[in-house]
């Protein structure tokens, strides 16, 4: 282990990680309005939207994010959409995280008993209210786990932007390891980095945890 | 904007090659990960901790870090040693990354075989691994099927990204293709048409799979 060369790379990484943490933390605060969004989408009476809601998450699905990254970044221009790498990384990790949340929205919110909906409407509540003050409180413990996990498994797949050139986390360690030919060195180092953010994630879903089963008993 | 798809049509044998390299890479990968992630579950459970810690620290590590950081690892890393090529960097670098996540499941599923049939093989006369090979691990296998299905699944996808340490799989092959013809839009949308069907099939053959072995717990 060379140490010193270590200690020089270092503030390189750290600042590679920013750019991870920054372009993960974007595509999953927008990833969550487009699992809202799609949720909302197949709730509609009218059925076509709800096809084209169902379609988009199972071809999101189906589909490798590698390929939806190329795609956009080399295929998009040919359709008039032409973005930079790091918006690229943005757009393409929140489509393709959002169709991955809506599922887990919406497995959390059927798993909630359907007797506390006839209990509420019964009650006099309307049909949003019974969702916002009934259905969804119960229904956060559950999906904010779940959802935990995807945005987890967004951080690493974030490494993939490296590919559009993005100087991330993955990007700069390929690029230390070619030069500097110390692939233990770079990759204890990155792989470190990664382990400290994705636990520092799953102590915020911890905590986030915690809050929503405060007056839960179990 | 106007679609032209004829570029397709001519590299298409290409990207038929790319989709059998891809589908090799994927066999070869889901037979290392599946039997090496058993051997190491049951290595890690069954033996003392001098054993069993490096295992859990290596799939530990596998499920933390992302998988293109342990290509370029491995790409980078073997090739100061030996010269081999990319197909095989490939296999064993996906091949680890899943074994590392069927390791975790074959895990949970042979601590959920109850401990009465431990006891039972055992007051039968089966030995300790003989238990552990013929009674345990069977049992332990076929409730892990959904998850490991899914695995597969992921792992499938994840083939796409081999390319980045060029190994010859779909988006690889597509890559000269793209750059003659300069048509990034079409080839990307067929590749993503191919890896869709591939998924469905494979979504389909899981719950065949299922239906199959979920008559026996």
């Amino acid at each position: 282990m060379d140490f010193d060369l270590m200690v020089e790379v270092t503030p390189l990484l750290i600042r590679a990680a920013w750019v991870t943490i920054d372009i993960s933390s974007r595509a999953i605060f927008f990833g969550f309005f487009v699992a809202c969004g799609l949720v909302f989408l197949q709730t509609l009476r009218f059925a076509p939207i709800r096809w084209f809601a169902r379609g988009y998450v199972s071809i999101v699905r189906g589909t490798p994010y590698f390929v939806q990254l190329l795609l956009v970044f080399y295929g998009g221009p040919s359709i008039g959409l032409r973005l930079d790498p790091v918006t690229c990384g943005v757009v393409v990790g929140a489509f393709n995280i959002g169709a991955y949340m809506s599922e887990a929205i919406r497995g959390s919110i059927e798993s909630v008993d359907n007797g506390q909906t006839e209990a509420a409407r019964s009650l006099g509540f309307g049909r949003a209210q019974t969702m916002f003050y009934i259905v969804l409180p119960q229904a956060a413990s559950l999906m904010i786990r779940s959802v935990g996990v995807l945005a987890i498994v967004l951080i690493k797949n974030s490494s993939l932007v490296s590919i559009i050139s993005v100087v991330e986390l993955t990007y700069q360690a390929q690029r230390l390891i070619g030069s500097t030919y110390k692939p233990l060195e770079i990759f204890t180092l990155s792989a470190l980095m990664y382990i400290v953010i994705i636990y520092a994630v799953m102590g915020i879903i911890e905590l986030a945890y915690r809050r929503a089963t405060r007056y839960t008993t179990q | 904007m106007e679609f032209d798809f004829s570029a397709v049509i001519t590299y298409f044998p290409t990207l038929l090659k790319g989709v059998g390299v891809a589908a090799l890479v994927a066999l070869a990968v889901a037979l290392m990960s599946v039997l090496g992630g058993l051997v190491v579950a049951v290595i890690s459970i069954y033996t003392n901790k001098v054993v069993s810690a490096p295992l859990r620290f290596f799939i530990w590590l596998f499920m933390t870090t992302p998988l293109l950081l342990q290509l370029y690892f491995l790409y980078f890393g073997l090739g100061e040693w030996i010269l081999i090529p990319a197909v095989v960097v490939g296999i064993l670098g996906l091949g680890f990354h899943y074994m590392a996540y069927n390791a975790d499941i074959f895990i949970t599923t042979i601590k959920s075989v109850s401990g009465g049939q431990y006891e039972a093989s055992r007051s039968l006369g089966f030995g300790h691994w003989r238990t552990i090979l013929y009674i345990i691990v069977p049992q332990a296998f076929i409730r892990s099927i959904p998850q490991l299905g899914n695995n597969m699944i992921l792992m499938v996808k994840d083939t796409s990204v081999l390319s980045a340490i060029g190994v010859a799989e779909l988006v690889y092959a597509s890559q000269y293709a793209i750059s003659v013809s300069f048509r990034p839009f079409e080839f990307f949308i067929v590749i993503a048409a191919m890896y869709y069907v591939i998924n469905i099939v494979m979504e389909l053959g899981q719950a065949w799979l299922e239906r199959q072995t979920s008559y026996r717990h």
